[in-house]
């Protein structure tokens, strides 16, 4: 078994997945939204919840006015998800081991069936992208007609959070292995980067140097938000050229 | 009132009836127990795999997504028809009556899953397959069973148990066949 102490966490350690956002190609149509929400089973929260602060995406749009009235002006748009940490703030203070780093994926995992529902991880995760689930919230019919099978349709009292995809990255590898080759660049994406229609997130392997996210990665200014807390999130933001 | 019950509960009838209560209780929560314990009804009563096993037939004939992808699937009516249709003592029997009703009336059979996993488990049958285990590994001696029932029962040290041994000395299959998101997303 692997022990703890026995994990290697070294400061240059790269990701295995990862991401690519333009945040200038991003119109802020929320297509990635409700893409995900379908994808993942994601709970319809409605508005009495959503109005005490309860509502669960998993990746949301994010925009922010600068200046004073009336010279304001919109930042463009910040599509915010998970950044799968190399080092996640959320991992070490969980009292369950229910969030865990993934050695074979190298992904911020979420183990519902662990989770006790402390709730510590999103008060720790510094990008707030972390959903509880403060219900067994209902879904009429027939919308369980829709649940996607290959992911968890979670319950009351537990934490969810964007696991990029991981159903379909161990899809595309068992159909990989199935017929005996590695998994090629492009051969399938996350639910948000397949629905946006201006191509503005891509998703990839960033520890291959000639893939999309890589090269895109490489290429001009991005940055990683609030890399100073050494956090080593996996997500590239573009933004103004 | 309640005093009165008591004093009438330690004379030697009260006692005779309180043990008579006491052991109703215990036997009606000892055959729930049991029957929570025996396999599900089939629409098919009393279903042979050992005689199909008998004659022959492959597991993947009947099963055939366990060898394609995650579910090994249950054989529709028309797949189980196609031979039973050709077979004279099948064809008229008593027994597979429910069966004939339903390709007659196009309904389907709705066999129960036995052999199944929580939803928080993704499990993926071929992966399994490819990976060398026979379905016997798991699923026991079919060959001797009527109505199929799991030889054991299917937790997570069971699972981990034949992964840490498939793995070996591979640290690189072990890191993968030890982490949670291999069967928990």
């Amino acid at each position: 078994m692997i022990r703890p102490e026995e994990i290697k966490m070294s400061e240059e350690e790269t990701g295995k997945w990862g991401m690519v956002i333009n945040q200038d190609l991003c119109t802020g149509c929320q297509a990635c939204v409700a893409a995900c929400a379908m994808e993942n089973n994601i709970s319809f929260v409605g508005e009495v919840d959503s109005g005490y602060g309860r509502s669960m995406h998993w990746i949301r749009i994010e925009r922010f006015w600068e200046g004073e009235y009336p010279e304001v002006k919109m930042t463009p748009q910040q599509p915010m998800l998970c950044q799968q940490c190399g080092h996640a703030n959320c991992e070490p203070v969980c009292p369950a081991y229910a969030t865990v780093h993934s050695q074979a994926e190298k992904l911020n995992l979420q183990v519902y069936n662990r989770c006790v529902g402390t709730r510590y991880c999103a008060n720790n995760c510094p990008y707030q992208v972390r959903a509880f689930n403060w219900r067994d919230y209902k879904r009429p019919e027939p919308l369980p007609n829709q649940l996607n099978p290959d992911v968890t349709v979670r319950r009351m009292g537990v934490m969810e959070k964007c696991t990029f995809c991981i159903q379909r990255i161990h899809k595309a590898q068992d159909v990989a292995k199935s017929e005996g080759r590695e998994v090629y660049d492009g051969e399938f994406t996350t639910a948000c980067a397949q629905a946006c229609p201006a191509n503005a997130i891509v998703f990839g392997r960033v520890d291959h140097p000639e893939s999309l996210v890589s090269q895109l990665a490489r290429k001009g200014h991005g940055i990683k938000h609030l890399e100073e807390l050494g956090t080593y999130p996996q997500i590239t933001y573009f933004k103004e050229g | 009132m309640i005093k009165k019950f008591f004093d009438w509960l330690k004379q030697p009838l009260g006692l005779i009836a309180a043990g008579i209560v006491f052991l109703a209780v215990f036997s009606a929560f000892a055959y729930w127990l049991y029957t929570t314990q025996q396999a599900p009804a089939q629409p098919v009563p009393g279903f042979p795999h050992k005689t199909h096993v008998a004659f022959g037939i492959q597991c993947l004939y009947c099963h055939p997504g366990a060898s394609k992808g995650p579910a090994a699937g249950i054989p529709s009516q028309s797949k189980c028809w196609g031979c039973h249709n050709q077979i004279v003592k099948t064809r008229d029997s008593a027994l597979l009556a429910p069966l004939k009703d339903a390709v007659l009336n196009g309904e389907s059979l709705v066999w129960v899953p036995v052999a199944i996993v929580p939803d928080f488990v993704q499990f993926n049958h071929r992966a399994h397959i490819a990976a060398g285990k026979n379905c016997e590994d798991c699923h026991g001696d079919v060959s001797q069973m009527g109505i199929y029932q799991n030889p054991q029962v299917f937790n997570m040290g069971w699972c981990l148990n034949c992964h840490v041994e498939t793995a070996g000395e591979d640290q690189e299959l072990l890191i993968k066949l030890s982490d949670c998101g291999t069967c928990h997303y």
